[in-house]
């Protein structure tokens, strides 16, 4: 008697766990893995410098692909700007954090501000990209994304006074430390700040309006959603949280050049990393992103004599999944997990 | 398909309605004439006859383009890629072929070499089109039609990442290009000189597109062409092949931007990037005129053209390319489907 209550107990214990763990937006899986993540690189073969770097590299690109989803995997319309938003971030928070003297502007502010400033910048150029596309569907959207990042490209390009253009500019880091974990631990915090948000937005009732006008803009409209509400929402968060990521991009790397960084071939590795995840998951770009760069830069690492093999493999990679399996890493996952359920429940 | 209306009896309040029903033509028409007076104020026989070679260029490239997507509704992110593809096949078919041509010492051989070279780059277009069509748009095709448009978009973006890493792969980052096709001076022409490379690549833009046009316009092939841009379903039931006809359509569309890409080859050097600048001013072409509108591109190209142009003389080389595509961002707001107001069949789908 007396066990079986304590079991009960444990029971509601554990599911209570679960509820928590499942209102901040992971799964208990998914939450083991990221403290796994966490405390990767305090042990041996993860602590060496460049697996710290990579480590960065893949939070990075997991944050972007979160990011970019929310967008493309949602309300449906590939955001093809959003390296260029990423790069509008990074130049903003670089300028205002700037000390440099022969730049035109040298305030010379903290970075831990001017990320939120560069934030806020990339987040009211996506509040007029969302306004613009407004009428637009589909490729359109996306083409005109597309040509708004040619020309904010081509703008920081020009302002030469501000950006020193082509050459590129060398903003102050957060820390001034030869070793890269701190900037590990700023990344991920990001990361999981970025998912967390937009997982809670996805699963409240703004998801599912996200998901109806995605589906069909007439229908949402017909059944009392507001699209215009909606899509300014949407670009606006996303653009927000890459001016974010562009910010840490500036004061990590310490360099910003034009096409380093905006060009639309970064906005097509994220959008790799997104869909090789799973469209519409939020989770599974994240996940994906990590063993990806490890593999792509182990890839590059051993064949240097063959510059370029890992960005076709990339590109390989992802025609294969649109042709053959559109659902992604996400949806592979949830068809084995219903495969594992079924095959117990025979039993 | 507007009928004439005889001289007499169009009042002004015809052409009043006229110009409404058309305004989005007619306010760029006028804008385009103030820019070509302009231009040719400022700069001179030079610069409009550069405007006709790149706008006959950039219409040669934009009619791939609408073509693709008229037909078979790819929005074709690769397409500078054949351009680029094109550049390569002419370097590597020109270069020894001139060398041989010039040691044999013929003025015939050595004045039809770039001719071939640019022949040969077209045909290699013409495969790689019919390569990449069945390999990749072909099962997509038959697995589902759902959501099209935008899955073929991305398809060819992550192509376009392929050919362009694959290049770099295979070939290296290092630029190759020829100083010249023809070894000759410079033609005077109303006090301007020309290069002779310049005309020739002007003819074969002309060329290439009359011949399309004549393709498109009379042969049974290209009737059949334009039967399944108009209504897929009604293409199938009078017994058109449809996989046929969407190969052959991709190859067309790859052979002509393999064979601008060739004879610019002395302009754009080849290197595995090249191809960017001619997709974007491409993708301006069709967006102004209208995702589809083959006829619409030919004109559009010149259009494009000449705000370059202006843009580089009024404002500086460096804003090339903001200048356009800010004016495109407007007309996309303004006029979606573009200033020809054309419908392309299932654009409303997605």
């Amino acid at each position: 008697m007396n066990s079986t209550a304590t079991y009960q107990e444990n029971q509601t214990a554990w599911e209570k766990i679960v509820s928590f763990i499942n209102s901040i937006g992971f799964s208990p899986l998914g939450l083991g893995l990221l403290i796994i993540l966490a405390i990767l690189p305090n042990f041996y073969p993860f602590s060496q410098e460049y697996i710290i770097r990579w480590l960065i590299m893949g939070a990075f690109l997991a944050a972007q692909a979160v990011a970019f989803d929310f967008t493309a995997g949602y309300i449906n319309i590939v955001n093809f700007g959003f390296a260029a938003l990423l790069g509008l971030g990074a130049y903003t928070s670089g300028i205002f954090a700037n000390t440099t003297p022969f730049l035109l502007y040298a305030p010379g502010l903290n970075p831990w501000l001017t990320i939120w400033i560069g934030a806020l910048m990339a987040g009211l150029v996506g509040f007029v990209l969302g306004i613009l596309t407004l009428r637009l569907r589909g490729i359109f959207a996306a083409v005109l994304a597309w040509f708004l990042g040619i020309a904010l490209m081509g703008l920081v390009n020009n302002l030469t006074e501000l950006t020193r253009g082509p050459l590129g500019m060398n903003p102050v880091k957060f820390i001034e430390t030869p070793n890269n974990l701190p900037y590990f631990y700023i990344i991920l915090t990001m990361m999981v700040m970025i998912y967390v948000v937009l997982k809670l937005v996805v699963r409240s009732n703004i998801g599912l309006a996200f998901k109806a006008i995605g589906q069909n803009p007439d229908a949402a409209r017909a059944s009392g959603i507001n699209p215009t509400k909606y899509l300014v929402f949407n670009f606006t968060l996303s653009a927000f949280f890459a001016g974010l990521l562009g910010g840490f991009y500036a004061h990590f790397f310490g360099s910003l050049t034009p096409s380093t960084l905006m060009h639309t071939s970064k906005t097509v590795e994220v959008l790799a990393i997104a869909y090789i995840g799973g469209r519409g998951s939020l989770w599974g770009g994240l996940t994906i992103a990590f063993p990806f760069v490890f593999f792509i830069e182990a890839l590059r690492s051993n064949l240097t004599s063959l510059p370029g093999l890992h960005l076709v493999i990339y590109g390989v990679l992802m025609v294969t999944i649109m042709i053959y399996y559109p659902n992604g890493f996400s949806g592979f996952y949830f068809w084995a997990v219903a495969k594992v359920k079924s095959f117990f429940k025979k039993k | 398909m507007t009928t004439e209306t005889p001289a007499a009896t169009l009042t002004s309040v015809d052409l009043m309605t006229r110009i409404k029903d058309n305004l989005p033509v007619v306010v760029v028409s006028v804008f385009s004439v103030i820019l070509f007076v302009l231009v040719g104020i400022e700069g001179g026989p030079p610069q409009l006859f550069n405007v006709i070679v790149t706008g006959g260029m950039w219409a040669l490239l934009a009619t791939g383009l609408a073509l693709v997507f008229g037909v078979m509704n790819i929005p074709h992110f690769a397409h500078g890629e054949s351009f680029m593809v094109g550049a390569y096949v002419s370097y590597f078919t020109f270069t020894p072929m001139n060398k041989f041509f010039l040691s044999t010492g013929s003025k015939f051989l050595i004045y039809s070499g770039p001719i071939l070279a640019i022949i040969a780059a077209g045909l290699a277009g013409c495969v790689l089109g019919i390569i990449i069509e069945r390999i990749i748009f072909a099962p997509l095709r038959h697995r589902t039609k759902e959501g099209w448009i935008m899955n073929a978009f991305l398809l060819t973006v992550g192509l376009s990442f392929i050919l362009v890493n694959g290049t770099t792969l295979t070939l290296g980052p290092n630029f190759r290009g020829i100083p010249r096709y023809y070894d000759v001076p410079a033609l005077e022409f109303m006090g301007a000189f020309i290069a002779v490379d310049r005309i020739v690549a002007t003819a074969i833009a002309i060329v290439t597109i009359g011949s399309l046009w004549f393709f498109l316009r009379q042969t049974k092939t290209g009737r059949a062409i334009r039967a399944v841009s108009q209504d897929e379903t009604g293409a199938q039931l009078v017994g058109i092949d449809l996989d046929f006809i969407q190969t052959l359509t991709f190859s067309l569309a790859t052979g002509t931007a393999a064979i601008s890409g060739a004879s610019l080859l002395f302009m754009f050097q080849a290197y595995p990037t090249v191809g960017l600048t001619p997709l974007y001013f491409a993708w301006y072409v069709v967006m102004l005129v209208g995702l589809g509108n083959v006829a619409g591109a030919i004109f559009g190209g010149f259009i494009v053209a000449l705000l370059q142009s202006a843009t580089q003389l009024f404002i500086g080389l460096s804003w090339q390319s903001v200048v356009p595509t800010a004016v495109m961002i407007l007309v996309l707001i303004l006029a979606p489907s573009g200033i020809f107001g054309s419908e392309v069949k299932g654009i409303q789908e997605q």
